[in-house]
């Protein structure tokens, strides 16, 4: 018979951190789901089934209302998603700007980083009024006043991390270039674009769920028709299902709001490490 | 070696001005480098070695005199991209894998594709490092990296090969390796090497000629020719002729 390998001790196996890492946060969620699901939950914290429906009850819902919940899914994942390509868009046009523009373009950039104080959610309603002479229509008013807010949200955290892409470069990086007479654009080209990459993903994983919360909350200010046929959104029907108590209905959309945050964040990671994998540090 | 002159420093002084202070790195320099030529500025941090070869290369201008490279002020050469670099780090691009690293020199001058691999290949060739064209920077070793900066710095055939520092983040004996792998490249390619160094004995070891540079101010204290046979072997450099040549350079430093 073979002699065996002696096995390292477990904690010293390779897979042993990604057990730990995975299973243990699955064992508490499971704990915490079996105690809402038996309602062991409500009375150790003292609150009733109304108030917290149990997982069972929200799923019920969620089967019952396919297409209300997706509409509205979707009536704020693409704001979400419009508003965040268009204000990182924006974000890095600033950077490249401040980064040709030297010590002009670090001092804009301390101006556009000032944004991030402004409680933008609040401009929703001023943005929603500003567009009402342009169309009538509600439907694209409030898509309009949730893409306007999640611009102002991204575009300063994309502009500072891309500036820093621009701008900081490894050693004779620079002087590199200049030993072959590079002119600013190849150098822009070859050397400042791709630096910045990473930046990009660092700016983009702050202000992914940033733009989801702020579509979310913009909803509350934005006009909208009630009835059964309208979308508002996910934080808009939060909002009504609670003031309405109807809380397992309101639960529902908070379900799906969670998963569209985790499902886009999951999103961009996998592109991340897509597009970084090369990249040592 | 020929008598031809590639290289004309004619007076050359470099003053900064740090917050109202001046600061002179490089007071008065005179130094005619000859073409095919292996000439190392040796000295100790704060000497000016490297301003002096910052000022050939035209990533500083000179304060005062001037700077003739192949006929040309440094910016015309420069533009003419008549010398290659290597700097103190590789300076890889890491999200370029090595071969396009090579590369990049012969992109900026619009090379088509085709002749661009080509041309890369044979430098990697050159420097023992065809099997990792496709590798990234960060999966090769200091040493390799460093090489790689050299296959770079020779892309596009360039007659003068500036360095700076090249190998003083590495060990001994990558550092030795890689001395053997420069000679024999300077050996093959008849390039004219300008070489900073503040390791007495890798200049003497490497050198034709030795320039003593000493600080406060960056000055050129002498210039010792270094008369040992080439090729040069491993075995030289336990030499007696190569340590008396190295006590010869360190009596001529001024003022340390």
């Amino acid at each position: 018979m073979k002699s065996r390998q002696k096995k390292p001790k477990l904690s010293e196996r390779p897979m042993f951190e990604t057990v730990t890492s995975v299973l243990y946060p699955l064992l508490f969620g499971a704990v915490i789901f079996v105690l809402w699901e038996t309602e062991l939950l409500h009375r150790m914290i003292g609150t009733t089934e109304s108030i917290l429906p149990t997982p069972s009850h929200i799923a019920d819902i969620i089967a019952n209302n396919p297409s209300k919940l997706f509409g509205n899914l979707m009536m704020t994942m693409l704001p979400t998603l419009i508003g965040l390509a268009l204000g990182s868009l924006l974000g890095y046009g600033v950077a490249v700007l401040a980064a040709m523009f030297g010590r002009w373009g670090a001092g804009g950039l301390t101006i556009v980083s000032c944004f991030n104080a402004i409680p933008i959610v609040a401009l929703a309603p001023v943005f929603n009024n500003l567009i009402k002479t342009v169309t009538s229509d509600i439907t694209i008013r409030g898509l309009t006043a949730k893409v306007l807010v999640i611009i102002v949200m991204c575009m300063s955290s994309m502009s500072i991390n891309a500036y820093r892409g621009l701008t900081q470069l490894q050693p004779f990086g620079e002087d590199l270039m200049a030993t072959y007479g590079a002119d600013r654009k190849t150098v822009f080209l070859m050397l400042r674009l791709p630096n910045s990459l990473p930046y990009i993903f660092t700016a983009l994983k702050v202000s992914l769920p940033l733009s989801v919360i702020s579509s979310l909350v913009s909803e509350y200010f934005i006009d909208t028709v009630e009835g059964s046929q309208s979308r508002p959104g996910l934080g808009r029907m939060i909002r009504s299902n609670i003031l309405n108590a109807q809380y397992a209905t309101a639960w529902a959309y908070i379900t799906f709001a969670c998963a569209l945050g985790v499902a886009l964040y999951i999103v961009l990671m996998l592109i991340s490490k897509r597009v970084l994998k090369n990249r040592g540090k | 070696m020929t008598d031809e002159y590639i290289i004309d420093i004619n007076h050359a002084s470099k003053v900064f001005n740090n917050q109202k202070k001046e600061v002179t790195a490089l007071s008065d320099v005179s130094l005619r480098i000859r073409k095919g030529e292996f000439i190392s500025l040796l000295g100790p941090s704060g000497c000016g070695k490297t301003t002096l070869l910052r000022m050939i290369a035209d990533l500083i201008k000179p304060s005062s005199g001037s700077v003739t490279v192949d006929g040309q002020t440094p910016r015309e050469a420069r533009l003419a991209r008549k010398y290659g670099m290597v700097f103190q780090s590789p300076v890889l691009y890491e999200w370029r894998t090595i071969i396009r690293n090579v590369e990049l020199p012969l992109e900026i001058i619009k090379l088509g594709r085709e002749e661009r691999r080509e041309c890369a290949m044979k430098m990697l060739e050159l420097v023992g490092l065809r099997d990792f064209a496709d590798h990234y920077p960060s999966q090769l070793s200091g040493g390799m990296q460093q090489r790689v900066g050299i296959a770079r710095a020779l892309a596009l055939n360039p007659q003068i090969l500036l360095m700076d520092e090249p190998f003083s983040a590495l060990d001994e004996f990558t550092r030795e390796k890689l001395h053997e792998d420069l000679l024999s490249i300077w050996r093959r390619t008849n390039k004219t090497i300008v070489f900073v160094t503040h390791n007495i004995s890798e200049s003497v070891y490497l050198s034709d000629r030795v320039c003593v540079l000493s600080p406060h101010p960056g000055r050129l204290s002498a210039v010792v020719d270094v008369d040992l046979p080439r090729p040069r072997t491993a075995e030289m450099r336990s030499s007696p002729e190569l340590a008396s040549l190295v006590e010869r350079v360190r009596g001529s430093f001024e003022g340390i």
